[in-house]
């Protein structure tokens, strides 16, 4: 428990009768990358404010370094925020926006100088010191609005949507960037996102919220391989769902497919469920596996790196996404109409209620 | 061709603006290179003497008196209309146009009746008076109607609403997270009024202040009225000089000076938030 930096304990936010955060815990960790995963509406956003001194918890405490925080202002956090719209001064020069936070702290004009410049090479911008936000492009401002944030080497950064308005490539590029500064600086880093391939790509752990409450948290690892509810599988990468029926303890779709998988708790006799499984791991054959299901080929897209199959089926209402990578394809040509069994194991396979 | 069309669309207003407006200043203009007549008139021969009269000592102090009634005006307007629009924008944002509405209500009615009200308020009788007896003071009450205090009262009183919608544009246009942003970083409440929040709108002040002395400093019937008399401002003098002193060309030569200190000030103006604006469009 020693290395536990920012605890959440129990935080509910209330507008009206309204809970935007509906009691949420989380313990996070002294220099962890950790990401806040959710779509609009999940109380991300809200978390995020009142980790920062936005908001204030209806009810419930934030704990930094064991004290709590709740009410302290955000002008007297150890934390810093990186908005969203990254919120740079528009009337200040690039090393003044940098230096601004410092100048608050009353450190002096020389140290100032020294951080401003250490911090304008970290982000590749000394060349632009001079500029106005207005006169730098996207990827610049969102350094500038990063070292700006960073330069009072706070506690925890939070991030909120830091890529959201960046083009794909640059977005790309920044993942690892803020990886690389993150393990760099070595400050804890709680980003805020709906991108999940964003939140796998950066974070050491994610937490999942959904309708302000926490759905999981786990490492990217975890949480792909073992989503714990129906709707973290949806949410996160791309997930085949076939209804079944619990009977005499099997699982068996309406066509009398019977699929083998371990049965969450509470699933009962009689009661619907999903079986859910992944794309890349469907092979192609019944025999390599314990479950199988034969379609029809709808459709095939090709990406290079792995060839993708839609097949309908009777196990599902949408067509099943089947992954095949390059070697298990083989070059063979799959036609519209044609039929194909593929199968996957039962250790592959999760269940959900329906 | 295409470039020709915004021309066809200003000519009715350009026209309109050379006859009545261009050409009656160029007129007015010629008229301070004459001199008066011995009675009354104008005396038809080119001089400098009229437009010199306009820097003797007598009327040059009449001049910095009106800057410095005006600069009043605009400032202490530009003070309570900045708070006022600050208010207004911090306001839920289905209430703010309301609120405007309200604040620009008085424009809706008549200048001079709403002049003519502020004499009911500081009479000697008025309401003030009434109230401060009401309350039982019953000594000496210092004269409120009549003096220059009260010609500034009325300025900033008429030309408030231009000072708040002026201050009001920018502050409703800035991005919350900018003031949170600075909040954030460790500025307190009133550092980030006085490092982000009011540099990003100190055009609109400007733009207010500028409003204000330039109807301020020209302004005849607010010190005719509030004033009664007592003292003399820049319109005053215009006024006597056309319509009692019978003197047009020195009334023509003050009118000029006037509006080249007017329009000297609305270009510095419009450069200085061109310059402002143009700066947050590029932002955005």
């Amino acid at each position: 428990m020693s290395d536990v930096l920012l605890s959440i304990r129990n935080v509910q936010k209330f507008y009206g009768r309204l809970a935007a955060v509906g009691g949420v815990s989380l313990d996070i960790r002294d220099n962890e990358f950790f990401a806040l995963l959710g779509a609009s509406g999940s109380g991300k956003t809200t978390l995020l404010r009142m980790l920062a001194g936005f908001e204030t918890p209806t009810s419930g405490a934030i704990l930094l370094d064991g004290q709590d925080v709740s009410a302290v202002p955000p002008n007297h956090r150890p934390v810093n925020l990186m908005f969203q719209s990254y919120a740079l001064f528009p009337h200040m020069t690039v090393a003044q926006n940098i230096a601004y936070g410092l100048e608050m702290d009353r450190m002096p004009r020389s140290e100032i100088r020294t951080r401003v410049d250490e911090m304008l090479e970290v982000i590749q911008l000394s060349h632009l010191s001079g500029r106005k936000p207005e006169q730098l492009s996207g990827g610049q401002r969102q350094r500038v609005a990063l070292a700006r944030a960073l330069v009072k080497r706070p506690r925890v950064l939070l991030l909120d949507e830091p890529l959201g308005a960046l083009d794909k490539k640059l977005r790309g590029e920044m993942q690892l960037e803020l990886k690389r500064i993150q393990d760099e600086f070595g400050i804890t880093f709680i980003v805020v996102t709906h991108d999940q391939e964003e939140a796998l790509v950066m974070a050491d752990r994610v937490a999942i919220l959904k309708d302000g409450l926490l759905l999981q948290c786990g490492t990217p690892h975890e949480i792909y391989e073992h989503p714990e509810s129906r709707f973290a599988a949806d949410f996160i990468g791309v997930m085949n769902f076939l209804p079944v029926r619990v009977q005499g303890g099997r699982l068996v779709a309406e066509n009398g497919n019977v699929f083998k998988g371990a049965l969450p708790n509470g699933l009962g006799e009689g009661d619907e469920a999903v079986v859910a499984v992944r794309p890349e791991r469907l092979r192609l054959g019944a025999s390599d596996g314990d479950n199988s299901l034969t379609g029809r080929v709808a459709a095939t897209a090709y990406h290079g790196l792995d060839l993708q199959l839609h097949l309908d089926t009777p196990n599902s209402p949408g067509p099943v996404l089947v992954r095949l990578t390059a070697d298990a394809a083989e070059g063979r040509v799959y036609r519209e109409g044609e039929e194909v069994t593929v199968g996957w194991s039962a250790r592959d396979t999760r269940v959900f209620p329906a | 061709m295409a470039d020709r069309k915004p021309l066809y669309l200003m000519s009715p207003a350009l026209a309109w603006l050379t006859a009545f407006m261009v050409v009656p200043c160029l007129l007015v203009l010629a008229l301070a290179f004459f001199r008066r007549g011995i009675y009354g008139g104008i005396e038809y021969t080119f001089t400098f003497e009229t437009i010199a009269l306009v820097f003797d000592p007598l009327y040059a102090s009449i001049f910095l008196k009106s800057a410095v009634i005006a600069g009043l005006a605009g400032l202490i307007a530009s003070v309570i209309g900045y708070a006022a629009a600050y208010a207004i924008a911090s306001m839920p944002a289905r209430h703010q146009p309301m609120l405007l509405f309200f604040a620009v209500l008085p424009f809706w009615s008549n200048y001079l009746v709403r002049t003519y009200a502020w004499i009911v308020l500081l009479n000697r009788e008025g309401l003030i008076t009434a109230i401060a007896r009401g309350l039982g003071y019953d000594g000496e009450l210092p004269r409120l109607l009549y003096t220059e205090s009260a010609v500034v009262v009325g300025l900033v009183y008429n030309y408030l609403p231009f000072v708040i919608l002026a201050c009001y544009a920018p502050l409703s246009r800035l991005n919350p997270e900018i003031a949170e942003a600075s909040r954030d970083l460790g500025g307190s409440a009133w550092t980030t009024f006085r490092r982000i929040t009011l540099p990003m709108t100190a055009p609109g002040i400007a733009t207010g202040f500028v409003f204000v002395f330039v109807l301020s400093i020209g302004n005849f019937v607010t010190p005719a009225l509030l004033g009664g008399g007592q003292f003399q401002m820049i319109g005053n003098l215009v006024y006597a000089q056309f319509l009692t002193a019978n003197d047009w060309p020195f009334g023509a030569a003050l009118s000029m000076v006037l509006i080249a200190i007017m329009m000297g000030l609305l270009t510095l103006q419009t450069f200085v938030t061109e310059r402002a604006s143009g700066a947050r469009a590029r932002e955005t």
